[in-house]
């Protein structure tokens, strides 16, 4: 088997550790014998999403992801339809806005790519902190950081899951993220994959199996650090005392 | 000198004395924040009392090194330096190195004052104080959960130069540092490595700005030294590395010492950092331009030990442990190559926290490249502090075997028991001062235990 990766202006979506995902996709179906080729797309360059498998759409800054969207314009019927044929998608922070309508920033309104019917408003205030969602999708729950000034709202799609510690979409630390066919939109960081193998293997599992058939099984891995790595972001905010504590050392 | 003012110098000086007693603290913040609060203006105050230049140094990288080396230089000279030391660079820290600099009278007998200035809190210092000269070493990308994407950085930074009416020192290799002192209007002399020294293990794949922040286009590189930093040029709008008013040239790098010439001059450092030379060159534009450096103190530069606190060597028992500081991606590829470097055996433990000072997000250590690491010169690596399972996971990504224990004492114990000759001890902010504390008492251990 074989997936190709095409990884979404790298050479300006590169924040928050984002290529720890790529690593992450490349190397966990590299311990399983399965090739992975990554094609990326570089500012000026043609989204060819017929050679996609799996898309990854990563965060920027501000300036950054405007550039990003006047260059997704341009391919911006293509992507729509990869969605829509059930195209494996993972979009964070400035990606997973830019799924959406529109980014209504400070002062300006960036558009785009219409994916999604949700929207991303802009407030002073920037979420900033670990957080931990639980999500009907995985029996682990999902850990990283979360880093964004966007409140964004999904209106009726399926959020990714219920937030356990920190803020989430729209910052009233109830829901994260969004799930629609085969696309995952978070603004969870960390970065996202790595410390969650079970989001990498869903994503996996969806690319593949669009591909090579219903009945293809991802092999079990050795996930002993990752998942260690998982719980102990899990356990410190599962004691009230470091969830108070957190709380005090935001307000001064 | 106002009746107030010296209120504030007096009582500030007696609480600060009082919490170092109770706290046993080294940074200092507390004197500042109590002279603040009594008298609005004191740090003005106090920053005019200077006879002398007052010099600020801020960016991302080599603020401490580059402060203690022109403090150091000062020094030597016989002046009176007021420097804030131990990080203390936010706005509190910066006034309490004036206020225990003071008598108790609220009078300040000092020839300069060298201070280094936290890039998010520049905009509440530098309005506030004298500044004749400011360096800017680089702006590369740092904790993004404390100081925001690198944008926020320079807009931060151009918005508190604003009223600034000095001269800025800029590191003319950052384009992101060129581009704020031509847009900030200001006058500014540049420095830069003309020569491709640093090697493969000093760059990382990730940089910022490899968009022109002037017209958006891409930037073309004739050649990177690390980072964003290299010889750059904008098709579209032009804006290109300059010629350099300091430039370093012929360039002799031995194990212990680095040599450059600048402008004619020969200088010569004990430090193996490459990076050093930056620090060295900034702090000779700066003194240049000022008028003070002189043939004498030239060869002040080969007698500063750039091994300050942050890279200590401790020597016990038979180990000998280094501790280096780690805070971003670009500052921790540097001590990849420095390991990297050094061909003798090593054992090496890497410290990762996330408190607030260190940064709570711990994604940056995905931007490093630890690939170099994959050495057999490494006889092992422990990942130890409050976020090791982090670290021991990003080095599984480079095929890297890494133990991990959430006890560093306890890992450095293991190394010195076992005899391990060669300890780096890398750590990130909030480690740094409990590790340091840790090692002088292992050390006092070690010589009781010997007597």
């Amino acid at each position: 088997m074989k997936l190709n990766l095409v990884h979404l202006y790298p050479d300006l979506l590169n924040l928050y550790g984002d290529r720890g995902n790529i690593m992450c996709i490349k190397k966990r179906l590299e311990w399983r014998g399965i090739e992975c080729e990554v094609k990326e797309v570089l500012h000026g360059e043609y989204v060819n999403t017929d050679e996609a498998d799996l898309i990854f759409l990563g965060g920027g800054s501000d300036r950054e992801q405007e550039i990003v969207c006047e260059e997704l314009k341009k391919n911006k019927k293509a992507l729509i339809d990869y969605v829509e044929n059930d195209g494996a998608m993972l979009a964070i922070c400035g990606g997973y806005q830019l799924l959406g309508n529109y980014y209504q920033t400070k002062d300006k309104k960036i558009e785009g790519l219409g994916i999604l019917d949700i929207y991303t408003q802009w407030e002073e205030e920037r979420l900033v902190r670990n957080i931990i969602v639980n999500s009907d999708l995985f029996e682990t729950p999902v850990v990283g950081y979360e880093n964004h000034s966007g409140r964004t709202y999904i209106g009726s799609y399926k959020p990714l899951g219920k937030v356990f510690f920190g803020l989430g979409n729209t910052g009233r630390g109830d829901f994260e993220g969004v799930v629609y066919k085969n696309i995952i939109g978070t603004y969870i960081h960390g970065p996202l994959l790595p410390k969650n193998p079970q989001v990498c293997d869903y994503m996996l599992l969806k690319a593949l199996r669009k591909k090579y058939g219903e009945d293809v099984e991802l092999e079990k891995l050795d996930d002993e650090i990752e998942l260690m790595a998982n719980k102990c972001i899990v356990d410190r905010y599962s004691e009230e005392k470091n969830r108070v504590a957190e709380a005090i050392k935001r307000r001064i | 000198m106002s009746i107030k003012s010296a209120a504030a110098v007096s009582l500030a000086k007696f609480f600060g004395y009082l919490s170092c007693k109770i706290r046993k603290s080294k940074g200092q913040t507390l004197p500042g924040f109590i002279a603040k609060k009594i008298d609005g203006n004191i740090l003005s105050d106090l920053s005019q009392q200077v006879r002398g230049d007052v010099f600020a140094v801020m960016g991302t990288n080599g603020k401490t090194t580059t402060n203690a080396l022109l403090y150091g230089l000062l020094t030597k000279e016989g002046k009176k330096v007021v420097i804030n030391r131990t990080g203390s660079n936010m706005l509190n820290g910066v006034i309490s190195a004036f206020v225990l600099a003071a008598g108790n009278d609220g009078k300040l007998d000092a020839d300069f004052a060298c201070i280094e200035a936290d890039e998010f809190a520049s905009g509440s210092i530098l309005p506030k104080m004298k500044v004749n000269y400011l360096i800017i070493t680089n702006i590369t990308r740092d904790q993004l959960d404390r100081m925001g994407e690198v944008d926020i950085v320079y807009d931060k930074v151009l918005e508190a130069v604003k009223n600034f009416d000095g001269t800025l020192v800029i590191n003319g290799d950052d384009v992101l540092t060129y581009s704020l002192a031509l847009e900030s209007g200001k006058k500014f002399v540049t420095y830069g490595i003309d020569e491709q020294v640093f090697d493969e293990a000093s760059r990382s794949e990730i940089r910022e700005s490899t968009f022109c922040k002037r017209c958006g286009s891409r930037l073309k590189y004739n050649f990177f030294h690390y980072g964003q930093l290299g010889d750059y040029y904008c098709e579209e709008c032009g804006i290109k590395r300059p010629e350099m008013d300091y430039a370093a040239k012929d360039i002799k790098i031995t194990e212990d010492e680095i040599a450059f010439t600048v402008n004619g001059k020969r200088i010569e450092i004990r430090a193996k950092a490459n990076y050093n030379i930056y620090n060295s060159l900034s702090v000779y534009a700066l003194l240049d331009d000022a008028g003070i450096m002189n043939d004498e103190m030239i060869k002040g530069f080969a007698e500063f030990d750039f091994r300050n606190n942050r890279e200590n060597v401790y020597h016990i028992g038979e180990s000998d442990i280094q501790i280096h500081l780690v805070k971003n991606p670009i500052g921790f590829q540097q001590k990849v190559a420095l390991i990297k470097k050094d061909e003798s055996e090593k054992d090496v433990v890497i410290l990762i926290n996330d408190e607030y000072q260190d940064g709570q997000d711990v994604s940056w250590l995905w931007d490093v490249n630890f690939e170099e690491l994959r050495n057999e010169n490494i006889k092992s690596i422990t990942a130890t502090g409050k976020r090791c399972l982090d670290m021991c996971l990003r080095l599984k990504y480079e095929e890297i075997e890494c133990a991990y224990d959430f006890d560093v004492e306890n890992v450095v114990r293991g190394h010195i028991e076992k005899k391990n000759r060669n300890v780096y001890l890398i750590v990130n902010y909030t480690g740094l001062y409990s590790s340091n504390d840790m090692l002088e008492r292992l050390k006092k251990e070690y010589e009781e235990g010997e007597k």
